[in-house]
């Protein structure tokens, strides 16, 4: 979709969406859309930095965790709402994203992803062992939220849809920053870096900072869903929030949807997420091997991603049909 | 003046000295052929250059200033732009959006960038495949585009790492062309080549090297009698 259509097409599905608590009262149904829309923010923040960049990290529950304990710690002990405290806890994961990107960032290719892998170790570590700031294993638990009333409503902390709200909200803001991304002078960047390092450089292209500036977009972005998730959850532990699981879910989201693409992780949120709970539900053991196999297929006949075949086929579709339009 | 001036130039590889106390200067307009056997060190000297490689000793200076030792990008942007001898595309993106991409460099915004990166396919006889991917081009249109997009950051000096090898008899006088077309835009050259003919008739001034260091410098008739030079292509004892 291009241009000014486009945008209001997805303007209409935003206000669908939005409204969607308003008709459906399934809180189980509202809970597995919380779920695809938080692991859409999660894979656009993944997106930016490996799809476009190509820069493929695998310890960006890092980034996740980092985001959810800074939001939980003001929430806990100083007190700061969460409307607040999640964009806090989301700067705050930029901000530790660049230092670590100016190190990590003098590695390429394989040897980066390593340290990516590394980097989220050391954080899950820090996490359990330094108890004085974080709990160790044991963790927060968040028990009640503050009283909120917004436009006359008192907000039902114990209903789906605020939640959803903010997931929504959340999800729009990363594919629009994803969009955004795309089109700007970084973004090409971006690409050129990912096609050939060597050659960005040498046309006057400052790698390292572009990968910084998006490490930290990307931060951002991770950073506000961790904390989206400790309010929502309202538990987190190093386990939980830290595991490399979450790491391997946003590259995997990001490759079925479409690298690079700015739809490819919300198709692939939906996809994973869907084919995760129905097989969850049928088989209580071992549902994860059908998750497993479901990637493989994927990986082997749609390397391009679920989007971004669509996409491939609806261009091929046009190209044929102005062809015959002109012959 | 000179233009690019390099001074003791030296690069270590471990014990091995790649690129050993080298200077010279390149004068503002001129095509300098840098030529020598397989494993001189011209590539070497072109990576110490354009900040690929940091040198262990020497400078290089453009225009006066001091460009040793930064950033491949802050090199470029200064005005020193090279073409790699294997080339480098962005394979995936079209010839247009290549050349576009260097174009950035001295144009914010993508319209103005455009118009550069066009202007510069026309001048190189790569408009009609604009649209191309750059991943599909034959052998000589990717060493034309690895030079399009060298010229889009509007350099002052542009380093051409063996513009053409690989290429035919006929290509090569295409090529040898279209350098000498750089030249008089106003680009100063500096050519590494392997295919005599073409540094011949294109160099100004030739400078030899071997194992390193400069065995020759002077004008490419006078050059090819040389002793030095005989002895280090063709084994001692021809001469």
């Amino acid at each position: 979709m291009r241009g000014r259509a486009g945008a209001a097409a997805w303007a209409v599905a935003a206000a669908a969406a939005a409204a969607l608590p308003l008709a459906v009262k399934n809180s189980f149904f509202l809970h597995v859309c919380i779920l695809v829309l938080l692991w859409t923010a999660l894979g656009e923040a993944w997106n930016v930095l490996g799809g476009y960049a190509g820069q493929v990290s695998f310890g960006h529950a890092a980034l996740f965790g980092f985001g959810a304990y800074v939001t939980a710690i003001l929430y806990l002990k100083a007190g700061v709402a969460p409307w607040w405290g999640i964009p806090l806890g989301g700067a705050a994961a930029a901000a530790v994203s660049v230092p670590t990107g100016l190190i990590a960032f003098r590695l390429r290719g394989p040897y980066f992803s390593l340290a990516t892998l590394a980097v989220a170790e050391l954080a899950k570590l820090v996490a359990l062992n330094w108890e004085w700031a974080t709990n160790g294993p044991t963790g927060f638990l968040i028990t009640s939220l503050p009283p909120l009333t917004l436009f006359g409503f008192a907000v039902n902390w114990e209903s789906k849809a605020p939640f959803y709200l903010a997931a929504l909200a959340l999800a729009a803001v990363s594919m629009g920053a994803a969009a955004a991304l795309s089109r700007s002078r970084l973004g090409a960047f971006l690409v050129a870096i990912r096609e050939n390092e060597d050659a960005a450089e040498a046309v006057g292209i400052d790698t390292v900072r572009a990968k910084v500036l998006t490490l930290a977009l990307s931060g951002l972005l991770a950073g506000m869903g961790g904390g989206l998730y400790a309010f929502y959850f309202r538990y987190i532990d190093p386990d939980a929030v830290l595991n490399i699981g979450i790491s391997m879910e946003m590259v995997f989201i990001a490759v079925v949807g479409g690298l690079g693409t700015v739809a490819g992780p919300l198709v692939g949120a939906v996809f994973l997420t869907a084919v995760g709970e129905a097989v969850r539900e049928r088989f209580q053991v071992g549902h994860l091997v059908f998750y497993g196999l479901f990637m493989m297929l994927v990986i082997r006949y749609l390397p391009e991603g679920i989007w971004g075949r669509a996409r491939g086929l609806a261009a091929r579709a046009g190209e044929v049909r102005r062809g015959a339009a002109r012959g | 003046m000179a233009l690019l001036e390099v001074e003791g130039l030296t690069r270590f590889f471990g014990g091995l000295r790649a690129v050993g106390d080298l200077s010279f200067a390149v004068r503002e307009g001129e095509i300098l052929g840098l030529i020598g056997p397989n494993g001189a060190g011209k590539t070497t000297v072109f990576n110490l250059v354009t900040g690929f490689l940091r040198p262990s000793r020497g400078e290089v200076r453009l225009d006066g200033r001091s460009v040793a030792g930064r950033k491949p990008h802050a090199v470029a942007r200064r005005g020193i732009a090279r073409t790699f001898q294997i080339v480098k595309p962005f394979p995936g993106l079209s010839v247009k959006e290549n050349v576009t991409l260097a174009a950035f460099l001295r144009h914010r915004r993508r319209a103005g960038a455009e118009e550069a990166a066009l202007a510069v396919l026309d001048r190189l006889g790569l408009s009609q495949r604009a649209a191309t991917r750059a991943g599909e081009l034959t052998l000589m249109e990717q060493k034309r585009l690895e030079m399009a997009r060298a010229l889009a950051t509007e350099p002052r000096v542009l380093l051409l790492d063996e513009p053409m090898g690989g290429l035919n008899p006929s290509e090569v006088d295409v090529a040898s062309e279209l350098v000498d077309g750089i030249r008089r835009s106003g680009v100063t050259v500096v050519l590494v080549e392997h295919v005599m003919k073409a540094i011949m008739r294109i160099s100004d001034r030739v400078l030899v090297m071997h194992h390193g260091e400069k065995i020759a410098e002077g004008p490419p008739a006078e050059v090819v009698r040389d002793p030095a030079v005989i002895s280090a292509y063709f084994g001692q004892g021809r001469a």
